[in-house]
């Protein structure tokens, strides 16, 4: 799909998101939004949206959810006839709900993804890892994203939902279309069928062979108020997490793998002090943080001297509020022992990301297990890496040799 | 996460909220993993007082 796009003149009235070179390297271009006199910054572009820079811009925009609602959560506008059809009362539960069911959307997913229950995975993504590293290992050369980060995440959420990983190709396909080429409509329109069609089917055979231990079987039974939650609920929630769970982390994997690639003191911190891996995968996920979450706002209202009208999309832009120098010192540099860190990578409130325990596990993990094997790597040409961008930041193509 | 940085005094209850692990005060030796959590909570929900 080929479109003639318009310069971006002046980033503070008309940034671009989807131009090349911002989806490469979004923060020199939020740097410099930060620190003009409009650090809220708009666009027409892709129906309008705001852009809002500041740390505690972002933040304040997460937590006041009754005027920053969830009804639209994507970087740019439903595709035609997106909310109408058999399908049109699926959705994304919780993302996508607002107080007051998002109370109960938010409660039944959260016990899946406490400590205790994602420390299950620890082994088998570790094994995962190991697998994925033996088929590379001799070849002295791989791509870091596309033969390792990307099939990562796709397993393990398969394996928390309970559907086959011999279907991981077309999930890796689906969640492409949904969220990385987020400007083809058909292309979200052919994901959003294929992923709402599994789901049904996975449904109905639960319902004729109920599974024990699974996670859907247990959302299909879940009652609230006396009822048992409606089907659209279970879809929804199936879809989210399949989406949700695959993009975003397999970005902060590649991106974090981007960078060890480039940094050999770090990989040499962490070998000698292997207490620091918490503190240095939160410092990485701030640095790198690859999600951006829209809000469509509920009224007119002037915030920070911005006049936005009801309806209007703003983008929470987490990567450029954890590069704040207002919160963060050095904020573009990675100082693995970085001691304050309140990073909102995985945003901030009631909707603050609900798998944020089972991303870190995985982050850890993909980075422990390749740099036990593979200590010694480094990019093969910076400048032949390729980058997604919109919704989500983080390295498509990543070669790296050893 | 302050489970992670500071797992002798958070823990996490089935909806992975955080709990306090210790009653009374922070022994010295946990204070600065302490402190740390403190500053890293994303919702500010720690509250240390000396």
């Amino acid at each position: 799909m080929t479109e003639v796009r318009k310069p971006v003149e002046d980033l503070l009235t008309d940034y671009d998101i989807f131009e090349p070179e911002f989806v490469k390297d979004p923060y020199p271009s939020f740097s410099e939004i930060r620190e003009s006199q409009c650090p809220i910054a708009r666009t027409e572009r892709y129906d309008g949206s705001w852009l809002p820079t500041r740390y505690e811009d972002v933040v304040a925009i997460a937590q006041e959810y009754e005027t920053f609602t969830s009804r639209g959560i994507l970087v740019v506008p439903p595709f035609p006839g997106q909310g109408e059809g058999a399908y049109g009362g699926v959705t994304a539960p919780p993302i996508t709900s607002d107080p007051p069911d998002h109370h109960w959307h938010r409660r039944l997913i959260l016990p899946v993804f406490s400590p205790q229950s994602v420390a299950k995975f620890e082994q088998g993504t570790r094994d995962l890892c190991n697998k994925l590293i033996d088929e590379v290992i001799d070849k002295g050369t791989a791509d870091a994203a596309a033969d390792y980060a990307q099939h990562i995440p796709v397993r393990v959420i398969a394996t928390l939902l309970g559907v086959p990983l011999e279907m991981e190709s077309d999930f890796t396909a689906w969640v492409r279309a949904a969220l990385e080429n987020i400007l083809d409509a058909e292309g979200r329109k052919w994901a959003r069928k294929n992923i709402i069609e599994f789901f049904l089917a996975q449904v109905a055979d639960r319902k004729l062979n109920p599974r024990e231990d699974d996670f859907i079987t247990e959302l299909m039974n879940t009652e609230v108020e006396g009822k048992v939650v409606p089907i659209e609920y279970v879809l929804g929630v199936c879809n989210l997490m399949l989406v949700a769970g695959v993009d975003t982390t397999w970005s902060a994997i590649g991106s974090c793998m981007w960078h060890m690639a480039q940094h050999p003191e770090h990989r040499k911190q962490l070998r000698d002090n292997p207490d620091l891996w918490p503190t240095a995968i939160e410092e990485l996920l701030r640095m790198y943080a690859p999600v951006t979450m829209a809000r469509i706002v509920d009224h007119d209202i002037e915030f920070q001297g911005c006049p936005m009208k009801a309806g209007d999309r703003v983008l929470m832009a987490f990567p450029a509020a954890n590069r704040d120098p207002r919160q963060f010192e050095n904020p573009d540099e990675v100082i693995l022992d970085r001691e304050h860190n309140r990073h909102v990578a995985f945003g901030s409130g009631i909707h603050r990301c609900a798998g944020s325990n089972l991303a870190r596990l995985e982050v850890r993990v993909a980075l422990q297990t390749w740099l036990e094997r593979i200590p010694e790597f480094e990019l093969v040409d910076k400048t032949d890496v390729t980058w997604a961008g919109g919704q989500v930041h983080g390295p498509r193509k990543c070669l790296v040799s050893f | 996460m302050c489970a992670i940085a500071a797992p002798e005094v958070f823990g996490s209850d089935e909806m992975g909220n955080a709990t306090v692990l210790i009653s009374g005060d922070i022994p010295a030796e946990l204070q600065a993993k302490t402190r740390r959590a403190e500053s890293n909570c994303p919702e500010r929900a720690i509250v240390i007082t000396d």
